[in-house]
This record gives C-alpha cells, structure tokens and sequence, in this order.
C-alpha cells in the first residue's frame, strides 16, 4: 500500500529541495497566551532550531514544500517548468495544514515554508497559499514560524494580506539581471519583482512603527522581513554584478537575506542550460563575500577586485593579500573596524578581544587559549610579545602558503 | 576543612545557597570539599558530614547576574568539580576581580566556559533532536518522548516545552528524570520507567519521505552533516536509519539527474 499523501510529499518536497532558503530567520519572539486553549507554537528569537540534517550537510528546519508543481511558465532553470515532464501533484489546503501541524506537533519542524508552482493564474496561486497561512493562524492559533514565497505578479491585495500571516515574505529574483531573466524565465521581469519588493518594504516598515487612531500598534506584518535567492552559474553574470545586485537589495529593497544557489544540473533540463554545475565553491565565496558586506564594512570595490572573487583564497584573506601595507595590525591598539579585517578574527573573536583588552594586554599565550587560527594570522598581526618579522608579508610566494589543496568535495557537484 | 554534600541533581538551587552561606562565613575555596551524592554513595569509606549552616548570612553579597547566568549552566553539567569550579570562581569574583568572566582567557574562565558551552549545546540538542511519538491516553492525545542528555538538561528546557506545546499533553523521559504536561501543571518524576515509550507513531513514516527527498543527491556532504548531529543522537531519531542507504544511493542518483539532463 502506497498512499496518496506520501507519493504527493515525495513529488512536492522534492520538487522544493533546489530552493536555498531553508533556515528560518528570526522574526522575535512569540508564544500562546494564558488564556489560549488551544495553540500552538512559539519563536524563540533569534533562528530557528535545526532539527535535523540530511546528508548533504543542510539543516532541516521546516516543513519545506511546493503547494503544487504544476506551473503555467516555462522558466528554463527549473524543474517544474510548463516544458518538463516531471510527475505533478497538488496539495490541498487542508492536506498541507494537517502536515504542518502534525509534523511541529512531533517536533520535527520550526514551522511551514511554502513555495508554489503557478496554477490558474498567479492571483488564484497566491489566493490558496494564504489560505494555508491563514487557516493555520485563525483556525488553529499556528505561533510557528510561516515563510511564504510570494508570487510574481500576484495582486498587492494578496501580498499585503500574506504579510499579516507569514513571518517572512520572499520573491526570488533568479537571475541578477533584465537580459539573463529575459533569456531563462521569459515571464518574468525584473521591475515587476522590484515593485512587489518595495511594496512589502513599506508595509513591513509601516507596521513596525505605525499606530492605529486609538494609539494601538499594527497587528504584525512579516516581522522576519523579506529575503530572495539568485541562482548561480546558468547565466555569464559575473560575481561583481551577482553582489552589486545584492548590495542593492540590501540597501534599497532591505532585504533581510540574499540566497545564491549554484546552479545544479536538473533532471529533463531545458537546451538553454549550461551542462555542467557550478562549481560549489563560488557559492561558498560569495556567501563569505556577503557577509563581509554586511558584517564586517567592506565595499564592494574592497572586496571583488577583478569581475570575479578569488576561488584560491577567501574574500577577506584575498583582500590582505591585497592590501599587505596595512599590515601588522596590533591587537591590542587597533579599532574594531581594522581588527575585523584581520584574516582568521570573527566578528566574535573581535568582541572577545576588545573585552579583554580593556583589562589586560594581550599576549601570544592569550591567543592560543582562544584556539584561534594562528598559522593564517601569525603574519598578519602583532601583541604584547610577539611581532611578526617585517620582511615576511612582501616576501616572494608569500601567499602560497595559504592556498588550500583543492578539496574534491567542493569541486565535484 | 568543610565538606559540603549536593545531594540534589543538577543542584542549582542546593548549591546556590550552601555557597552563600560558605561566603557570608568567608570559607575560602581551598578549604571546602564539594560532593555529589553520586559520589559519596560509590565513597564506602564516606564518613557523615555536618550540614553546613545555612541560617541567614551576616552579609549578603550580591553576585552579578552575569555570573549566576554562566552557573546556571555549568551547575547542568554531568562533570563532579563543577561545585568546587563555581564555588572558586564565585570567591575569586567577589574578592579579586568583579570582572573576572570578562577574562577569558583565565584558566578558571575557561573552564567555566568549556562546562557552560556544552550544557548549552547539549540542551539546544535536545530541543532539537527530540522527538515526540502519540498515544491515546485516558482518551486523550499524549505525546511521549525519550531522550538521552548528556548533562542534566532536561530542567533547562522545561520552558521551551512548556510554550511551544503548551495546550499539548506530553512527557518527556529521559534517564535521571521525566517530566509530564497536562495543559496546565508540570510534574517531575525521577528515575522513570522506559517502558512506557512508544515504539511507532503513525505520522513519522510521512517524516521519513519527508526527509528522504529534501535532500540533494548532488551535493553529499556527510561530514557537515555529523559535525551538526553526531551518531550518538541517532538512536532516538527515527529518520537516521535513511542515511546510509541515502548516501550509498545518491551517487547513482546524482548520475541519473545529469544524465536525464542531457536527453
């Protein structure tokens, strides 16, 4: 006996596994009321929990599913386009309510992330998945956490109502600009996407701040933000143009993450798509390169140098290597923003320092009690009794020593 | 020399007060023995102590919350020194350095730390890992869960459990200690009886497909994956019995979709 749900969960999570965005961000904290008798749920701030790992390496952390994998587009990178023969399912509102619940109820999951293929029109698309968000918060007092994949061109009616229900709103922007989009997702258009997004920042903005006339807040509107994903290596956009896109999402659409998803070979792929995958560590560099946008105070120019990151060596060391004069920096005088530019310290090994420092001075045998990377450091920095010696940094190959032996894990897809 | 016998586990609460009285005495660290009870019973030779008098102090002393936070966790930990370890760090606070937590790279500090980061992990582990599995009990759904802490981390996720499932009934057992909800008062039970666990629920099957297709067959990373759940999790984690078959399969798999490309 096979049953109809489980062939419908294997045909619509495996159809959902090629989406990037599976941790759930933090959207503050809640929980059922004293007087609530029959919720369920809570955030607890900060991430989700991961409450389990599959073997390649990700956190699962919630229910991650297509509403439906039937699709009216014919976007060439993926799997459920109009063209492609894959088996087809469709859940029903209750089915994916049911599973939802059922699934938090045995703590397998954080809550629901739910994606969609685009039946009847995208308004009729968006119309079942709030549905879903809003069965679970109405009818079953869902304090869990909700992440729905907005849909492209759907009304703003629909996508103002989404945020009243979900923690966090997403619409991914696929390829970084207007040619590639026109050439892999012919149905859809950048500006339309950049449109919905600033709708919901406003909103989002809105009702963090606003009051009602009688003084009361707004009831929350998608308080863990917006995020969106970018797939990586279909398209010849190079990584300059991949994190000035980002940059902008950051900083005009507040986006609160920006996905990169290397593109994965496809079963029944489209003639358009390049053969072979990207190589995984482009992924990897550039999501070391966006968080030190983000988190440490790089720029853009600062960090991609020629069109493309450095595969050889990590953003921040490539940008030292760069930039050697600057070095060695003291660790015990320099400020926080030079200290975080010091290959090998994290933001966390920043504060440590800083907090001891207002004690004491900081010695070499202080460094190895924090189990810091002291091989890549060492040339680079300077405390209390030790110094580096001057001629190290501009010696020839200096570099080399940190090129890592190329792992096979990463290269191979 | 005083020895002091926590006969509680974790002992938060016992040794919080024996240490308050102990300082208001000014009894410096290296005068006092600490035990648990654990250890006294496998000492045959242990002889009676006098409970230390824990009448009001002289002197209340204010330990900061910082402090008493680190404690909090470190006093979870399975590790018999982490009474004497908190009593010195406690004393060393108070009569050496107010700040002393902010140095850490002090020998005590760190292995404060070390103690407070595992009691940490291991309790974010089991708000993870655990799994609930339902009974009809008195006609009511009843969630029943096992699970196995390394350190005493059930009393730490009381709360969490308690929000999260709050209008759920539920029990979770593990080896010291269980703890059952029933929508409105928390009963703790030591020592309970395992049998009680249900061996099948009839959702997790849907779980197993669940977690059987998320993952990416081109992409195994197997070691990411054990460093975030190592195998002693495993037992008690009914989707952990795919993985071998998971990664013995997905190279073929990985095949299969490129070469289902190229057609």
């Amino acid at each position: 006996m096979h049953d109809k749900l489980i062939q419908k969960l294997e045909i619509l999570s495996d159809a959902a596994k090629y989406d990037a965005s599976c941790a759930s961000g933090s959207a503050g904290k809640r929980k059922a009321g004293k007087t609530d008798k029959t919720g369920i749920g809570s955030l607890t701030g900060g991430s989700g929990i991961c409450h389990s790992f599959t073997p390649d390496g990700r956190c699962v952390s919630l229910l991650k599913i297509l509403m439906t994998n039937y699709c009216i587009y014919d976007c060439h990178y993926c799997i459920n386009r109009v063209s492609s023969s894959v088996r087809r399912a469709r859940f029903s509102v209750k089915e994916t309510v049911d599973l939802t619940l059922n699934f938090y109820k045995r703590n397998y999951i954080e809550g629901l992330f739910l994606s969609s293929g685009i039946v009847g029109s995208p308004d009729l698309t968006m119309e079942s998945m709030v549905r879903i968000a809003k069965s679970l918060r109405l009818d079953h007092g869902f304090k869990g956490y909700i992440h729905l994949k907005t849909i492209p061109n759907a009304s703003p009616e629909l996508q103002e109502e989404a945020g009243l229900y979900a923690d966090r709103l997403s619409i991914n922007v696929e390829m970084p600009t207007q040619p590639s989009l026109n050439k892999y997702a012919p149905e859809k258009d950048l500006g339309a996407i950049h449109g919905s997004m600033n709708t919901l920042k406003d909103k989002i903005a809105e009702h963090k701040t606003d009051k009602t006339y009688s003084g009361k807040r707004l009831p929350r509107f998608a308080p863990g933000g917006q995020s969106t994903q970018m797939i990586i290596g279909a398209d010849d956009s190079n990584d300059k143009v991949i994190l000035g896109t980002s940059v902008k999402l950051y900083n005009q659409q507040k986006l609160r993450r920006v996905y990169y998803s290397a593109f994965s070979p496809i079963p029944d792929a489209s003639e358009v798509l390049p053969l072979k995958p990207a190589p995984l560590i482009r992924e990897h560099r550039l999501y070391q390169a966006d968080w030190l946008l983000r988190f440490y105070g790089f720029t853009l120019d600062e960090i991609v140098h020629d069109d493309m990151l450095d595969m050889d060596y990590d953003p921040k060391l490539a940008w030292a290597l760069r930039n050697r004069h600057v070095f060695p920096v003291d660790l015990n005088k320099a400020d926080k923003l030079m200290l975080l530019r010091v290959p090998g310290l994290g933001a966390r090994t920043v504060q440590k320092i800083l907090a001891i420092r207002r004690h004491t001075k900081l010695n070499w045998i202080d460094l190895t009690k924090m189990r810091l990377p002291l091989k890549k450091l060492k040339p680079f920095i300077s405390v209390g009794d030790y110094a580096p010696d001057i001629h190290l940094l501009d010696s020839n190959n200096f570099e080399l020593q940190f090129k890592q032996p190329k792992q096979f894990e990463l290269f191979s897809a | 020399m005083e020895t002091i016998t926590i006969n509680s586990v974790p002992g938060f609460d016992e040794w919080r007060m024996a240490a308050r009285a102990c300082l208001a005495q000014a009894i410096p660290p290296e005068n006092i023995i600490w035990q648990s009870a654990q250890s006294v019973q496998d000492d045959l030779f242990g002889h009676s102590q006098q409970p230390i008098a824990t009448t009001k102090p002289q002197k209340q002393h204010a330990i900061p919350k910082a402090v008493l936070m680190l404690f909090k966790y470190a006093l979870c930990h399975s590790d018999a020194h982490r009474f004497a370890l908190c009593y010195r760090v406690l004393w060393r606070v108070m009569f050496e350095n107010k700040h002393l937590i902010r140095l850490k790279t002090d020998d005590d500090i760190m292995q404060l730390m070390t103690l407070a980061k595992a009691v940490k992990r291991d309790a974010y582990k089991m708000s993870a890992f655990l799994r609930f599995r339902e009974v009809n009990l008195d006609d009511n759904e009843h969630f029943i869960a096992w699970y196995e802490p390394e350190h005493f981390s059930l009393e730490l996720k009381l709360d969490f459990f308690q929000n999260r499932f709050k209008n759920m009934r539920w029990s979770i057992l593990t080896p010291y200690r269980a703890a059952h909800w029933d929508t409105e008062t928390l009963r703790l039970e030591d020592n309970p009886d395992s049998s009680v666990v249900p061996d099948d629920d009839h959702i997790e099957k849907y779980w197993l497909t669940y977690y059987a297709n998320i993952f990416n067959p081109a992409r195994i990373k197997k070691e990411a994956m054990l460093s975030s759940m190592p195998k002693k999790y495993w037992k008690n984690m009914p989707e952990t019995s795919l993985i071998d078959d998971m990664i013995k399969q997905s190279d073929a798999r990985a095949r299969k979709m490129i070469k289902d490309g190229r057609k």
